[in-house]
C-alpha cells in the first residue's frame, strides 16, 4: 500500500467518523424503541412497564420517544408510505381508529401478535379492531370505555342525584340540563363544533358505525347516523351547550367549572383529577342511550389505542416478550396504571384486581373502576373500518349546517356524499 | 408647518404608527406575561403578570433537553444558512453578471417554479433522503433548501447595482472570477447579505412540515418541533410553552437586531 | 448565440465561468426539486391508496370537479387572497409613506416596531393567537372592556371569525416585510418631484396618488406577486392555529394535500393533482399581474 492510498483511507475514515457524528447511533442490540403520545399517560404507563421488565432483564432497556399524537400519524404514516424502515420504531402506539387502516395499507409492516401473546385474556372487542386475515396485531392497551362526567354539587343544587342520571337518553339529558340551566344559570356541556367524537360515541352505543363489515358507507340510509344528527341538533338548539374550539378550551371548560359535564372516554380521569380541589364534587353516570333507536344502549367507547410491533423492529424477538410479560399477562402492573394514570387496562383478568374495585372518593366514593369495567363488557363491538377520518372530516363539515337548523336527511346525504368521494 | 389641516395629519399619522407598533409589539408581551402566569391562568386569560416564571422555566428546562436541542436548530438554521447564502449569491452573480439567452430561459423557469407549494414535494423528497438513507440527519434538512429560488432571484435583483466598472477593474488587475467574486463582490453586497441572511436564518428556524417529517429521534429534534409538541400534547403547560416560544424566537429577534441597520440598506440596494 | 468574430476567448471563458457560477445551484436544484416536481407530475396520473398505484388518465381531474372539499378549499385560498393580499398591502404602503419622513420622531422605533412580527418563530406566534383568541382570551376581555361587543366572540369556533382570525394573524406577521420594501423604493424617488408638486400646489393625496405610487409599481408588482404566492401556499398558520376548521372554513389547499398525504387514508396522485390546482392558479395570477402592470405604463 503506497503512502498515497494509505492517506486516502486515512482521510476516508476521518471523514465517514465527521460524517456519522451527523446521525443518530442505530439502536443497540437489546434497546427497544417505543413511539408514544402523551408522556403523562401512554408515556408513563410503558416507562412503568419498562421499570419491571429491565428489572427482571437487565440488559434490555426501553425508550420512550414522544411525540404530539398528530405528528406520530403523519410519521408513521409518511415513512411506511415511503417504504422506508430505517428509524421506525419497535414499537408504537396506535389509536383504534385507525388500526384497520395502517394495517390494511401497509401490509406486512406490522407483526402478528396472535401466536406469540394470548389475546383471548383481552377485551374482546379491543382484538377483533386489531385482526386482519384471522391474525392479531395489537397488544391492547387502554379503553375509551365512555361515561358521563358531571359536577355532582351542582346538578344536586338543581335537585339531581345520581340515580336521575342512570340509564337515561339524550332527550331526557337535554330536559335536566334546560332545568338546571333555568335554576342554577349554568350550562351543561361544552361541544367542539370541529370534533365529531360525539357522532362516534352516539353510534357505536348503538351498534352502529360510518361503515359496515364490509367497509361500505352506511350513512345516508343509518337511522342510528341521523338519530345521532338529530340529538346533536337539538342539543345545540336547547342551548344547554357552549363551544369551544380546540383541546385545550374544550378541557379547560369543564375544569373550570365554567361547565358541568360531559360524555367522554375513561382517559379523562386523569385530567379531572389533576384539579385536587374539586375532590368530592365529580359524578360519573353511564352515558345517554340514543332515542327511538334499536340496540340503543349506554356503552360506548371513544378513542383508546394499542401497542403494535413493527415487523422490520430491530429487536423485535425482545420487544414481543416485554409486551407479552408485562403487559400480556401482569395483572399487578394494571392496577398500578390505574392507579397513577388513570389507565384503564383491556386484561379482563385485571379487572379483579384491588385497585378496579377500589372506591375513589373524588368521585363521591363510587367504585368508578368497577363501573367502567361493566360498562366495558357492554360496548357494542364494531368495525371502524379504515375511512374513520375522512368521514369524521365529512360530519364536522356539515355541522355549520346541522347548527342552523338544517333537514337531516340532507345533510345525512351530503355527509354521505363526500365520504364516497373521498374513498375513492 | 404650522397650519391646522397638516397638524391634523401629524397627530393622524402619529396615532396610526402608535396604533401599529402596538398591534405589532402586543403579542410579544403576551408572550412574557404568559411566561409568567401558571397553565390555569393562562387558559382563563389571565392579563397581568403571575410569579410563577420560575416554575414554568425550571419545568421547561427539566422537560426539554435544550443544549441537545439548541445544538440542532442552530447547526441546521446556522450551517444551512451559510450554505444557501454561498450557493444563491453564486447563482444570483452569475446570472446577472453573465448573461446568456440559455441562462435567461433557465432562470425564467426558476421563477415559475417558486409557485410549487412544499406540500407537494414532500413525499418525493422524503422517500429520496430513505433511499440515501439519510433520514434523522441533518443533511436531510439542509439539503433541499440550500437552493432557494427565491435567495437567487433576490441576489440577482441586488447585483444589477453592482458596478460592471469594480469588476472590470479587478480582471484588469489579474484577477479570476473566483476571486473577483470572493474579495470584490462579497465585502461591497455586504447589506445584501445581511438582508439574505436574516431572511434565510428565519426561514430555516422556523422550518416545522419538514423537520417534522424527517427527524425521528428526540435527540435530532430542532426547537420549533419541541415547542409545537409541547402544544399538542394531551395537557398542555401553557406557561412551560410560552417559556419555550421566548426561547423559539429570540434567536431571530437577537440576529435581526444585530444585523438590522444593514437589512435596511440591502433593502434599499435590491429595490433600486 | 453569435458565431465568429465575437466569440473570442473572452466571451467563451464568461460562459464558462457564468455556467460555473450556476451550477450548484442548478444541480441542487435539480436533485431536490425538478425530481420531486416530475415525480408529482408523475404521480397525479396515478390513482389508488397507500403505494399500491396504477394508471387512472385524467380521472384525478374528474376527481376534483366533484369533490366537495376541494371545492371548499380553493374557495378558502381564493377568499384568503382576495382579502388578505390587498389589505396587507395598503396597510404597509400606508406604513411606508408615514414613515417616509424623515423629519418623523422615533421613526426607527417605530420601523423597527412595525418589523418584528417577521422574526417572531411561526410557532411561538401561532401559540401566542391561539392563547389571545380564545374564548376567554384577551382579545375578547379587551372588546369587552372597550364595549364594542357584550359577548365574548367564538372566534376559533366560528367558521367566519376563524378566517377572521387567520387574516389577522397573516397580515400582523407579513406587513411589516412589504413595509420595508416599500419603504426602501420610497427613498429612493428623488425629493425634488414632491418639491415641484408641492409648489404647483398638488395636494398630499394627490402627490401620493400621481407621484409615489407609480413611481413604486415595480416593487408593488414584486410584492404583489410575492404575497399571492405565499398565501396561495398558506399552510402553517391554518394548520398550527385553525387545524382547517371549524368545519373545513379554513382549509387551504396545501393543507388539503397534506390531509390527502398524511391525514387520511393516502391517495398520494390525487395529492400530487390538488398541488399542480396551486401552480396552475399561481402561474395565471402572476402573468394576469405583470399583464396589469404593463398595459398603465405610458
Amino acid at each position: 500500500m503506497t503512502s498515497f492510498s494509505a492517506g486516502l483511507k486515512r482521510s476516508l475514515a476521518i471523514a465517514l467518523a465527521g460524517v456519522s457524528m451527523f446521525s443518530v447511533t442505530a439502536a443497540s442490540a437489546g434497546e427497544i424503541t417505543v413511539w408514544a403520545w402523551d408522556p403523562n399517560f401512554n408515556g408513563a404507563t410503558m416507562n412503568k412497564a419498562a421499570e419491571i421488565y429491565s428489572a427482571a432483564n437487565p440488559d434490555v432497556t426501553v425508550t420512550v420517544v414522544d411525540f404530539a399524537k398528530a405528528d406520530l400519524e403523519t410519521k408513521l404514516q409518511a415513512q411506511l408510505a415511503s417504504g422506508t424502515t430505517d428509524g421506525l420504531p419497535d414499537i408504537v402506539l396506535i389509536e383504534d381508529y385507525g388500526a384497520q387502516k395502517y394495517l390494511q395499507s401497509f401490509p406486512g409492516a406490522f407483526e402478528p401478535l396472535s401466536g406469540a401473546v394470548d389475546l383471548s385474556g383481552f377485551a374482546p372487542y379491543k382484538v377483533e379492531l386489531a385482526t386482519l386475515n384471522g391474525q392479531g396485531y395489537s397488544l391492547p392497551f387502554d379503553s375509551g370505555v365512555t361515561g358521563m362526567f358531571y359536577r355532582s354539587d351542582i346538578l344536586a343544587d338543581a335537585g339531581y342525584t345520581a340515580a336521575d342520571l342512570e340509564g337515561i337518553t339524550w332527550s331526557r339529558l337535554i330536559e335536566i340540563g334546560t332545568d338546571v340551566k333555568e335554576k342554577t344559570g349554568q350550562i351543561l356541556m361544552p361541544i367542539d363544533p370541529n370534533d365529531a367524537g360525539i357522532f362516534r360515541i352516539m353510534m357505536q352505543s348503538a351498534g352502529s358505525w360510518y361503515f359496515d363489515a364490509d367497509g361500505n358507507p352506511t350513512i345516508a340510509d343509518n337511522p342510528v347516523f341521523k338519530a345521532a344528527l338529530k340529538t346533536y341538533q337539538d342539543l345545540i338548539a336547547s342551548g344547554i351547550t357552549k363551544p369551544v374550539a380546540g383541546w385545550t378550551e374544550y378541557t379547560g371548560s369543564f375544569t373550570s367549572g365554567d361547565t358541568l359535564a360531559t360524555v367522554t372516554g375513561v382517559w379523562m380521569v386523569g385530567t379531572i383529577k389533576a384539579n385536587p380541589d374539586q375532590s368530592g364534587q365529580w359524578g360519573i353516570a353511564p352515558i345517554p342511550a340514543l332515542d327511538g333507536v334499536e340496540g340503543a344502549t349506554n356503552a360506548s367507547n371513544l378513542g383508546g389505542s394499542s401497542w403494535y410491533v413493527m415487523s422490520s423492529a430491530p429487536n423485535k424477538a425482545e420487544a414481543i416478550d416485554f409486551l407479552k410479560t408485562v403487559w400480556g399477562e401482569d395483572a399487578d402492573f394494571y392496577q398500578e396504571i390505574l392507579v397513577n394514570q388513570g389507565a384503564l387496562g383491556s386484561l379482563m383478568v385485571a379487572r379483579e384486581g384491588e385497585a378496579y374495585s377500589a372506591s375513589d372518593e373524588f368521585f363521591g366514593g363510587a367504585p368508578v373502576w368497577q363501573n367502567f369495567s361493566t360498562w366495558l363488557g357492554q360496548i357494542p363491538s364494531v368495525n371502524y373500518g379504515i375511512f374513520t377520518n375522512e368521514a369524521d372530516a365529512a360530519v364536522v363539515a356539515q355541522i355549520p349546517a346541522l347548527t342552523s337548523g338544517g333537514n337531516i336527511d340532507e345533510i345525512a346525504a351530503a355527509v354521505d356524499a363526500q365520504v364516497r368521494q373521498q374513498i375513492q | 408647518m404650522s397650519n391646522p389641516i397638516a397638524l391634523i395629519g401629524r397627530t393622524a399619522t402619529y396615532l396610526l404608527l402608535v396604533l401599529a407598533a402596538f398591534i405589532s409589539v402586543f403579542p410579544f408581551f403576551w408572550m412574557m406575561i404568559g411566561a409568567t402566569n401558571t397553565s390555569a391562568d393562562i387558559i382563563k386569560g389571565r392579563a397581568l403578570p403571575g410569579g410563577a416564571l420560575w416554575a414554568n422555566m425550571v419545568n421547561f428546562f427539566t422537560s426539554v433537553d435544550m443544549p441537545r436541542i439548541l445544538f440542532n436548530s442552530f447547526f441546521i438554521a446556522g450551517f444551512g444558512t451559510a450554505m444557501t447564502l454561498l450557493v444563491s449569491s453564486l447563482a444570483g452573480y452569475g446570472f446577472e453578471m453573465f448573461r446568456s439567452r440559455f441562462r435567461e430561459k433557465i432562470f425564467g423557469s426558476l421563477l415559475l417554479m417558486l409557485s410549487i407549494p412544499f406540500a407537494a414535494l414532500m413525499v418525493p423528497l422524503f422517500i429520496m433522503m430513505a433511499n440515501l438513507k439519510m433520514i434523522n440527519t441533518y443533511q436531510a434538512i439542509i439539503l433541499p433548501t440550500v437552493a432557494s429560488i427565491f435567495i437567487v432571484f433576490y441576489f440577482r435583483q441586488a447585483t444589477k447595482a453592482f458596478p460592471h466598472e469594480l469588476r472590470d477593474a479587478a480582471r484588469i488587475d489579474g484577477l479570476k472570477e473566483w476571486q473577483i467574486f470572493l474579495y470584490v463582490y462579497m465585502p461591497v453586497m455586504r447589506s445584501t447579505y445581511a438582508a439574505a441572511t436574516i431572511i434565510v436564518f428565519m426561514a430555516n428556524w422556523n422550518n416545522y412540515l419538514w423537520p417534522l417529517i424527517v427527524l425521528q429521534t428526540n435527540e435530532m429534534k430542532t426547537l420549533t418541533l419541541v415547542v409545537a409538541g409541547l402544544t399538542s400534547a394531551y395537557t398542555p403547560d401553557f406557561g412551560v410553552v410560552m417559556v419555550g416560544a421566548i426561547f423559539a424566537t429570540l434567536p431571530t429577534l437577537i440576529i435581526f437586531f444585530l444585523l438590522q441597520r444593514r437589512f435596511v440598506e440591502g433593502m434599499l440596494g435590491a429595490v433600486k | 448565440m453569435g458565431v465568429g468574430v465575437a466569440q473570442s476567448g473572452l466571451a467563451r471563458k464568461e460562459q464558462v465561468s457564468g455556467w460555473l457560477f450556476v451550477m450548484p445551484a442548478l444541480v441542487l436544484l435539480g436533485v431536490f426539486m425538478i425530481y420531486p416536481i416530475l415525480w408529482s407530475l408523475w404521480m397525479s396520473f396515478q390513482v389508488g391508496r397507500g403505494m399500491a398505484f396504477s394508471f387512472g388518465g385524467f380521472a384525478n381531474i374528474m376527481r376534483l370537479t366533484q369533490d366537495p372539499v376541494f371545492l371548499r378549499a380553493l374557495t378558502n385560498t381564493l377568499t384568503f387572497l382576495a382579502i388578505q393580499v390587498p389589505i396587507m398591502l395598503v396597510l404597509a404602503l400606508l406604513f411606508a409613506s408615514a414613515l417616509n419622513d424623515s423629519k418623523l420622531w422615533g421613526r426607527s422605533w417605530f420601523r423597527t416596531a412595525i418589523f418584528l412580527p417577521c422574526v417572531t418563530s411561526l410557532v411561538a406566534y401561532s401559540v401566542v393567537f391561539r392563547s389571545m383568541f380564545a374564548q376567554d382570551g384577551i382579545m375578547n376581555q379587551m372588546l369587552m372592556g372597550l364595549s364594542i361587543i357584550d359577548a365574548p366572540i367564538p372566534w376559533l369556533a366560528d367558521p367566519f371569525w376563524a378566517k377572521v382570525v387567520i387574516i389577522s394573524a397573516i397580515t400582523w406577521r407579513w406587513t411589516g416585510y412589504n413595509m420595508i420594501f416599500y419603504l426602501a423604493a420610497m427613498q429612493n424617488i428623488d425629493r425634488s418631484i414632491y418639491e415641484a408638486a408641492k409648489i404647483d400646489g398638488v395636494p398630499a393625496w394627490a402627490r401620493f396618488w400621481y407621484i409615489t405610487i407609480p413611481m413604486l409599481k415595480p416593487v408593488i408588482l414584486f410584492t404583489t406577486v410575492i404575497s399571492t404566492i405565499g398565501t396561495l401556499q398558506l399552510f402553517d398558520e391554518v394548520n398550527l392555529i385553525t387545524q382547517g376548521g371549524p368545519s373545513d372554513s379554513t382549509l387551504t389547499l396545501s393543507l388539503y394535500i397534506y390531509n390527502l398525504s398524511f391525514r387520511f387514508m393516502p391517495s398520494f396522485g390525487y395529492a400530487a393533482t390538488v398541488s399542480y390546482v396551486i401552480v396552475v392558479l399561481v402561474g395565471i395570477l402572476t402573468f394576469i399581474q405583470f399583464l396589469a402592470a404593463r398595459d398603465r405604463r405610458a
